[in-house]
């Protein structure tokens, strides 16, 4: 990623490679709800009419799924190029009011959500375990890294409680950051604010520095991409300009894989856990799925739960449909009009007699949590994380 | 037109727990974080569009510690021309900083100085007010509308009840602008450290020849309303509460 300006879309991105066979349109997530076109916004990176960009609103309608990138024949980044693109709006200063909002808290608060930063562990408040808080000098083997959205969401607020259930019961060795746990960067750096992400690479670098953090578990699937994907190159780039960033190799899980590897050592099995009478679908997030392609973890986990049916969606793994939460999509309402990705979900789960949603990521609980109230199935439907789930059945 | 605007540091207390400190006059200030004043960055955008519509320059200022500094470079990096950071204590009387600011602003050149209506802090809305009068220039407050003609404004004032006020001024003049006057734009991290190329002048109390006047007010305790004996908080579960607010409605014979 780069910063964009004016005429150099195509140093930045191959954009004359593009050969404008629209593969990236049809399998994009939103095309058929709003006006953004993937293939429009290649031309006009290729004819270079960036200077034009604020009339085209539709450049925040992208959840930055990353099905683009998949499938471009031409091994290009489209979805990488509206970063670009957003990023030029960015400096211009003329984004939509709530993209700036977040982005501004992000800067002032450390979290999109424009909640002081002294409220971030109040999450903590109903819990019964004992927590280590690595920003108070306890040691542990691994940092669980809650992010911003599962800090301040109530409703997403009860997954960081139960990871926390989960996690002390397996044994798992794991501190939190607490009030001094940072923004990741990913929304930010999604909603094209390269300078901001930049900062937060090196702040976060030095943090995990000198509290000697060097292993962590992510709840979210888009912390964990930002920092298996992105933070490595930024880094590098960082300290090509003479910043200083520590010489540290980061070991970084999605927390499915962890539960994965416990299986595996034979420390978590279905003998640990009670019934759990529920037909259960599992919904791959992008940002675990397409763009990191891990499938497997999660299936294994709920696979081995007594009692649970587990069914799949026919849209599954690359071809899941996004739920629309990721991309900066939280605090942009974008131009769409028609049924919201979340509602066919729900709907899709209704038909196959799913009575759990699972899912491993805050954003696809947020989204799919609001359209199972939407659709009317909260009597007969729970959205739970895997992590409650394993918070309500182990014993 | 040259502008001048004057910005604040503040607190972000809007959801934040704010405690009085042990000596009884501040808010413990640790656990907060700080901004540029609210109003202020409304006056900041409305004085970079005129300059924008028209020719000119804006320069922002404000008075206090080099911690301040930051607001400063994010005003250059929105399009402001050239920051002046007074080296002294913030006083804490209005009328003390009126005059403070009064000294620094009339040696400029400017056709219109712009205040926030208010500081986020202490909510005040007189220091804008103050140094018109000692400028001897007119002013407006609370305003959310400003049309350049030639040497004069049209300039729109929000008063209670949701009426507004249109007034032609001469200029010079000196407004006191209110939220929602316009849209602020957003300042990114990179443009910020592109504008440290520019100007940010420091200068002390002695360059701009500030001298000594008593404050008009001092502030002798602060401290939290005490709770009130007639509210009370209704606990439970949303429904519970629900229930026990409608049977409280009844009992009192809201229905
Ligand atoms: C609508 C209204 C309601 C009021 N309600 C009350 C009330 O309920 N109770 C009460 O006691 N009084 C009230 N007052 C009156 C008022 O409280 C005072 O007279 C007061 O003491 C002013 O001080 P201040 O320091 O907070 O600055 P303000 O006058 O609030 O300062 C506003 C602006 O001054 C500039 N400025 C401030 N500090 C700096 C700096 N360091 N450097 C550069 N620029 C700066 C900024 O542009 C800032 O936006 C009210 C006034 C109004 C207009
Ligand atoms: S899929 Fe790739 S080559 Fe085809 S139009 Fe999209 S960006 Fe261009
Ligand atoms: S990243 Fe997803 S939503 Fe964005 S343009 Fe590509 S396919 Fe569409």
């Amino acid at each position: 990623m780069m910063e964009v300006e004016e005429g150099n879309f195509d140093e930045a991105y191959d954009v004359y490679a593009c050969m404008q066979c629209g593969k990236c349109t049809g399998s994009c997530a939103v095309s058929l709800r709003s006006d953004l076109n993937i293939r429009e916004l290649m031309r006009i990176a290729i004819l270079n009419e960036n200077g034009e960009l604020e009339k085209h609103e539709e450049i925040w309608d992208c959840t930055s799924c990353g099905i683009c990138t998949v499938r471009c024949p031409r091994d290009l980044k489209p979805a990488e190029v509206i970063v670009g693109m957003r990023s030029s709006l960015v400096e211009g200063g003329t984004i939509p009011i709530t993209v700036r909002d977040a982005l501004e808290s992000v800067g002032t608060n450390n979290n999109p959500w424009g909640r002081p930063k002294s409220k971030r562990a109040e999450w903590l408040e109903d819990l019964d375990v004992k927590v280590k808080n690595i920003s108070e000098g306890e040691d542990a083997e691994y940092l669980l890294y809650i992010g911003c959205t599962a800090s301040y969401d109530p409703r997403i607020q009860s997954v960081s409680r139960a990871a926390i259930n989960v996690l002390t019961k397996l044994g798992v060795d794991f501190g939190i950051l607490g009030e001094e746990e940072p923004c990741c960067g990913s929304e930010p750096r999604m909603m094209g604010e390269t300078g901001l992400f930049e900062m937060l690479v090196e702040d976060n670098l030095n943090l995990f520095d000198e509290f000697s953090i060097s292993k962590i578990i992510t709840l979210s699937p888009h912390a964990y991409n930002t920092f298996v994907n992105d933070y490595p190159e930024c880094a590098k780039r960082l300290k090509e300009d003479d910043a200083e960033i520590p010489d540290i190799e980061l070991e970084v899980k999605h927390y499915t894989q962890i539960l994965e590897e416990l299986i595996d050592d034979g420390r978590l099995d279905g003998e640990m856990m009670n019934e759990f009478s529920e037909t259960v679908i599992y919904h791959d997030p992008c940002y675990l799925g397409k763009r990191n392609n891990i499938f497997e973890p999660p299936r294994k986990i709920l696979n081995i739960i007594p009692g649970a049916r587990c069914i799949e969606f026919d849209r599954r793994e690359d071809r899941s449909l996004c739920c629309e939460g990721g991309g900066g999509r939280m605090w942009a309402e974008g131009t769409g009009t028609g049924e919201r990705n979340s509602i066919i979900r729900v709907n899709d789960a209704n038909r196959d007699e799913a009575t759990v949603i699972a899912v491993a990521c805050p954003f696809c609980l947020s989204t799919l949590e609001d359209a199972r109230a939407t659709a009317g199935y909260e009597e007969t439907m729970r959205v739970m994380d895997i992590f409650e789930i394993l918070d309500e059945v182990l014993k | 037109m040259d502008v001048i605007v004057c910005v604040k540091k503040v607190p972000d207390t809007a959801e934040a727990d704010v405690s009085v400190g042990a000596g009884g006059r501040e808010i413990n200030k640790e656990r907060l974080t700080f901004a540029i004043n609210e109003w202020d960055n409304y006056a900041v955008e409305e004085a970079i569009r005129l300059k924008e519509e028209d020719e000119g320059t804006v320069t922002v200022v404000t008075v206090g510690g080099k911690d301040k500094e930051d607001i400063l470079r994010r005003s250059l990096a929105m399009g402001a021309d050239k920051a002046i950071r007074l080296d002294m204590e913030d006083p804490e009387d209005s009328f003390v900083l009126a005059n403070v600011l009064y000294t620094l602003i009339k040696d400029q050149k400017f056709d219109l100085v712009l205040f926030g209506a208010q500081s986020g802090d202490f909510n005040s809305g007189v220091t804008g007010v103050m140094v018109a009068r000692m400028l001897g220039i007119s002013h407006a407050a609370m305003v959310n509308g400003i049309e350049v003609l030639d040497g004069r404004t049209k300039t729109s004032r929000e008063l209670e009840g949701g009426l507004n006020e249109i007034y032609e001024i001469k200029l010079p003049a000196l407004f006191t602008i209110q939220t929602g006057i316009n849209e602020p734009r957003y300042v990114s991290i990179s443009g910020i450290r592109k504008a440290r190329k520019k100007e940010l002048k420091v200068m002390t109390p002695a360059d701009v020849g500030v001298t000594e006047v008593k404050p008009m007010l001092s502030l002798e305790k602060m401290y939290l309303p005490p709770p009130g004996k007639i509210a009370e908080i209704i606990g439970g579960s949303p429904e519970e509460a629900a229930a026990k607010l409608a049977s409280l409605l009844k009992e009192k014979g809201a229905f």
